[in-house]
């Protein structure tokens, strides 16, 4: 196992970045996910490591080695990808050999790692299959063993799990976090579901436009998104974001909406708002941290029922707050009705501010 | 696809029953149109000169004979020479053309498929231009041509010349072959240390064997049939391929039906054998390359 570097890694297609000034650091056994929208730079990313596209700039390191110019195959790496990319002329054992075969492994041991590694993965019973004749889930399995039956330095793995039924998608995120668990293996993960990298990951990088917007664990991520869209991104439903403007009224820093209410800021608040670059700023709160009242009171500010989602144990509400859409969660037995009128109270302690014009996250000085 | 049939046939099975049934008929007599003349061909072939010239014909021959089998496979006599020299001949030239075409459009296709340089679409298009005329067209300035590098009266002419015709074809048929190979096959025999060849070598290729095949037969088949260039570079008696050389069956006084009809028919005998080896995979190649999945 090995440590991964990436020092300000450029990909460029003539003007168009997929992946600009990336630099973070994977430390020995750590599981990252790279998390991000479509298009977000995270697989050419994973690409880049792997060798598979050539990089315009920048370092990359695995081991102690810059490994910018190596091969693939030179690179100490195994990919588990999307679509498994197992090879369909050949049997499961044939599979799981064929890397160690290229390798120029003695048969014998050969015969011995690929027993191993089916055994781990409970496929010793499907080694003499074709990958067509696998369900999903099996050929799953066979492509984490081809790259486990190496023990290379980093495992890198592309959505593997997003061809999979929502159900075994759940049951291999387990396993896949077992195996990482039980290996100590270095994992670069790229998924595009929030969920999976939260759950799995020990540290999630978060892209959008080929950068890296935040790279940090998922704790930290989801309590102290650095900007808009990582607050939007992490978390569901989603963080709602309710554009706004400061001002003051009798002494207090207040947020005002179009709509003509005010919302008194707490000191701590007031000290991040005065740091915005305008008078712009967005307020960003999780559904779990808004409280839903029937009747107006102190500081609460009046919102819209637009849709209720009964999921069972928590029923999500969505209104309209000054414009913007709310998402609010209750309790089963709290019962609203669309086009019904709300007061929202904010937890003023985990509220998140967003500078209007930067979307950064503001901090108070 | 299967939503449009499953919902149109309760709604007018009466319908796409006269259809199906319209179709039958269509391809009945498509192979009745070309059943009839290879039997008749067949039929020919094993009659004696006279009873194949009689009227009203003789539809089932009265003495089978296989006389003119003998005859043109008889090393012994001139006929029997000159037919084996004209088919090892179209032999040597079809399977030149086959190889050369295979090795130059695997490559090809393969690089259309999955690198992208400067003038990729160009080259690409440019390789079809030799298909968007008729073949006759080339004639004189491919003759001019080949007069100049020498090469009239040889088989590297027609060699050269059925590439031509070949390989675009060839270039296209095997790309979408390609393209439908999922490029993620290759980047993990990458990883899993073959080189870039070796993954080519050893996960592409075999996935690529009906392709590569029904390449081959597509060129070979071309090469086999071809009449007018051979007829046009080809002048001296031992070169001649097959198509002209069984034109010597047409002699000045008489012209010998049987041996005519056997030669014919042993020149389809290759085709067809080809063919019936290895149509699942041609079948297999024109539709997955045509469709994207």
């Amino acid at each position: 196992m090995a440590q991964v570097v990436l020092k300000d890694l450029v990909k460029s297609y003539g003007p168009i970045f997929a992946a600009k000034d990336v630099s973070l650091t994977v430390n020995d056994g750590d599981f990252v996910a790279l998390v991000g929208p479509s298009g977000c730079g995270k697989t050419t990313t994973l690409n880049l490591v792997a060798g598979l596209i050539p990089i315009t700039s920048g370092d990359i390191i695995i081991g102690d080695r810059i490994v910018n110019d190596l091969d693939p195959k030179d690179r100490d790496i195994a990919m588990v990808f999307q679509n498994y990319a197992l090879y369909p002329q050949k049997t499961v054992f044939q599979n799981l050999a064929f890397p160690l075969q290229m390798r120029k492994l003695p048969k014998a041991e050969i015969e011995q790692k690929v027993r191993e590694a089916a055994r781990v993965l409970d496929i010793t019973h499907l080694l003499e299959r074709r990958p067509r004749e696998l369900s999903g889930g099996q050929q799953q399995r066979v492509a984490l063993g081809r790259a486990l039956v190496r023990d290379p330095a980093v495992f890198l793995m592309d959505e593997p799990l997003s061809n999979l039924d929502a159900k075994l998608r759940v049951q291999m995120r387990s396993e896949i976090k077992r195996f990482h668990q039980d290996l100590k293996a270095t994992i670069i993960y790229v998924t595009h579901d929030q969920l999976e990298a939260v759950t799995m990951a020990d540290k999630m990088a978060v892209m959008n436009g080929g950068l890296l917007q935040q790279y940090d664990t998922p704790a930290q991520v989801f309590a102290n998104p650095v900007n808009m869209f990582v607050a939007s991104f992490i978390g569901s439903p989603a963080m709602s974001l309710v554009p706004l403007e400061v001002a003051s009224a009798d002494g207090r820093t207040v947020l005002t909406s179009p709509d003509g209410w005010q919302l008194a800021l707490s000191d701590l608040n007031a000290r991040k708002v005065e740091s915005a670059s305008s008078r712009q700023v967005v307020l960003g709160a999780r559904h779990s941290t808004i409280r839903l009242h029937r009747e107006k009171l102190e500081n609460t500010v009046p919102a819209r029922v637009y849709t209720v989602e009964p999921t069972g144990d928590i029923t999500f509400v969505q209104a309209f707050l000054s414009g913007a859409i709310v998402n609010i969660s209750l309790p089963p037995s709290v019962s609203v009705e669309p086009d019904e009128m709300v007061w929202l109270e904010f937890d003023q302690s985990r509220i998140h501010l967003f500078d209007g014009q930067t979307e950064l996250a503001l901090r108070a000085n | 696809m299967t939503t449009i049939s499953e919902t149109s046939v309760p709604r007018s099975r009466k319908r796409v029953d006269g259809w199906r049934w319209t179709g039958r008929i269509f391809l009945a007599l498509m192979l009745l149109y070309t059943a009839v003349p290879m039997v008749w061909m067949l039929l020919t072939s094993i009659k004696s000169g006279f009873a194949a010239m009689q009227f009203p014909p003789q539809w089932w021959p009265s003495e089978p004979t296989f006389a003119s089998y003998q005859k043109l496979l008889d090393p012994q006599n001139s006929v029997g020479q000159d037919f084996l020299r004209f088919f090892w001949n179209s032999l040597f030239v079809s399977v030149c053309t086959t190889i050369l075409a295979v090795a130059v459009a695997v490559p090809a296709a393969y690089a259309f498929s999955r690198f992208h340089f400067p003038g990729r679409r160009f080259l690409f298009f440019a390789v079809l231009l030799r298909n968007m005329f008729p073949a006759v067209i080339f004639l004189v300035p491919l003759f001019i041509l080949m007069r100049l590098l020498g090469l009239v009266n040889t088989h590297g002419s027609l060699i050269l010349t059925y590439l031509t015709f070949g390989l675009p074809l060839a270039i296209w048929l095997l790309k979408g072959f390609y393209d439908n190979i999922p490029i993620q096959l290759e980047q993990a025999a990458r990883i899993d240390g073959a080189t870039r060849f070796q993954a080519f070598l050893l996960i592409v290729t075999p996935l690529s064997v009906p392709g590569i095949i029904a390449t081959a037969i597509y060129s070979f088949i071309g090469a086999w049939n071809e009449y007018i260039y051979a007829a046009t570079f080809l002048t001296k008696n031992e070169q001649l391929t097959l198509p002209v050389g069984i034109q010597r069956f047409f002699s000045e006084n008489t012209t010998d039906f049987p041996g005519l009809m056997a030669a014919s028919f042993m020149m389809s005998v290759p085709v067809v054998v080809l063919f019936l080896i290895l149509q699942k995979y041609f079948v297999r190649a024109l539709t997955e390359g045509a469709v994207k999945h």
